[in-house]
């Protein structure tokens, strides 16, 4: 196990999630910081951070992937609701996401931003008003609440982010936030100053969809 | 509806007997499985990989930890850059699947995997637009594609698309 080597860089949620989820599963592995312009993945055309060097000399270039394969070293198995979490999470969330974070961080534009994630969030709003339990997969925080969690840590971390019909999204996000492996991750990431290393993560991504592209730049 | 098509080609090579019924949500369709033992489950990969569950063929997930690993990983690849990929990013898309499996028989090593099968899916339309010099500057990525088209009970209602064994053109084009 020692021989894992995991790539991470300054700014970048998913790298956040990866770390996050090793802190709650217990797996051990080396923490490597890459800078982002170094290729690690020999046949992606762009370089992608997070990285997982599989002792099999695999690499594993995504970051929710990479967080299940740490749940299932720890000796958890992977459940359809997890699976179903983390797919929402990377082919629905993070396009919107990423659209809002670009307004929000680069543009400045945080009304713009909510908007952007509001049916997102929304959908959020309903499953957790509407499930039995306070997080969103089971009775305590799971790899799911982590995962989202540390993708929607930019904009959700700024309590004033969130409209005021979204109560339940703002509490879960609360208790989540106050979990000791979010804490300690979210600690080490303040430390190397978050927002500037978020903006540069975000002007290295490619750019947003059209619509967003096309929206005037001036406020 | 691309997706629900191809859960029900996979409900066929995985060897169901009944179809399942589906619904879809959302502006980008996502599938709905609807299931009488509790909630429904959203999501291709998702109820691609509960169907393979269900058909006791959990091998075509992965066989270990890592393999599973890799399997996931192609699968969000497929739905979340191959699929929606703007035109201009279809290159880039090619030139990373075929220098991948350059040393690949398939997508998670050795083994077949739903990988495979969803990859086979997401990339066909565009394998059946490439011209043939296209196909053989994509020599690993064709010749994977060619090897999955022919696998038993995969293509299902997909068209053949014609891969040529020998090489037509010669000289580095790339």
């Amino acid at each position: 196990m020692s021989e894992m080597k995991l790539f991470v860089s300054d700014g970048n949620p998913h790298c956040l999630k990866v770390l996050a989820v090793a802190e709650l599963t217990g797996v051990k592995c080396d923490i490597c910081h890459a800078s982002d312009d170094e290729r690690l993945v020999p046949f992606l055309s762009h370089p992608v951070r997070p990285v997982l060097l599989l002792p099999c000399g695999q690499h594993l270039f995504k970051a929710n992937p990479i967080c299940l394969y740490f749940l299932e070293v720890s000796g958890r198995d992977v459940c359809d609701l997890t699976s179903q979490w983390l797919e929402w999470e990377a082919a629905e969330l993070q396009p919107a996401l990423m659209q809002a974070l670009y307004q929000c961080v680069l543009l400045g534009k945080m009304t713009e931003a909510a908007n952007t994630l509001e049916g997102h969030l929304t959908y959020m709003e309903q499953r957790l008003s509407k499930g039995a339990t306070p997080f969103l997969a089971a009775e305590e925080a799971t790899v799911v609440d982590i995962v989202l969690w540390a993708a929607l840590y930019p904009l959700l971390s700024n309590s004033s982010f969130l409209p005021d019909k979204l109560q339940c999204v703002a509490r879960w996000f609360e208790q989540v936030n106050a979990l000791p492996v979010c804490q300690t991750v979210a600690q080490r990431v303040q430390q190397q100053k978050s927002l500037e290393s978020l903006k540069r993560f975000l002007q290295k991504q490619p750019l947003p969809p059209a619509r967003c592209r096309n929206a005037p730049l001036c406020n | 509806n691309m997706a629900l098509m191809e859960l029900a080609s996979l409900e066929k090579s995985l060897g169901f007997k009944k179809a399942n019924k589906y619904s879809t949500q959302g502006n980008n369709k996502t599938p709905i499985l609807q299931s009488n033992k509790g909630a429904p489950l959203i999501g291709l990969v998702t109820i691609a990989s509960h169907l393979v569950q269900e058909a006791a063929q959990p091998e075509l997930l992965g066989r270990t930890a890592e393999q599973r690993a890799v399997v996931r990983q192609w699968l969000e690849y497929r739905v979340t850059q191959l699929d929606g990929c703007p035109k201009e990013d279809i290159r880039s898309i090619l030139k990373e699947l075929n220098q991948y499996l350059e040393d690949k028989v398939y997508l998670a090593g050795s083994d077949f995997t739903l990988a495979d099968i969803l990859l086979y899916y997401g990339v066909h339309h565009i394998m059946a637009d490439l011209s043939v010099q296209e196909k053989e500057q994509h020599m690993n990525l064709s010749r994977w594609f060619d090897h999955i088209q022919h696998y038993p009970g995969i293509r299902q209602h997909l068209p053949l698309v014609v891969v040529l064994r020998n090489r037509l053109y010669t000289g580095g084009h790339h």
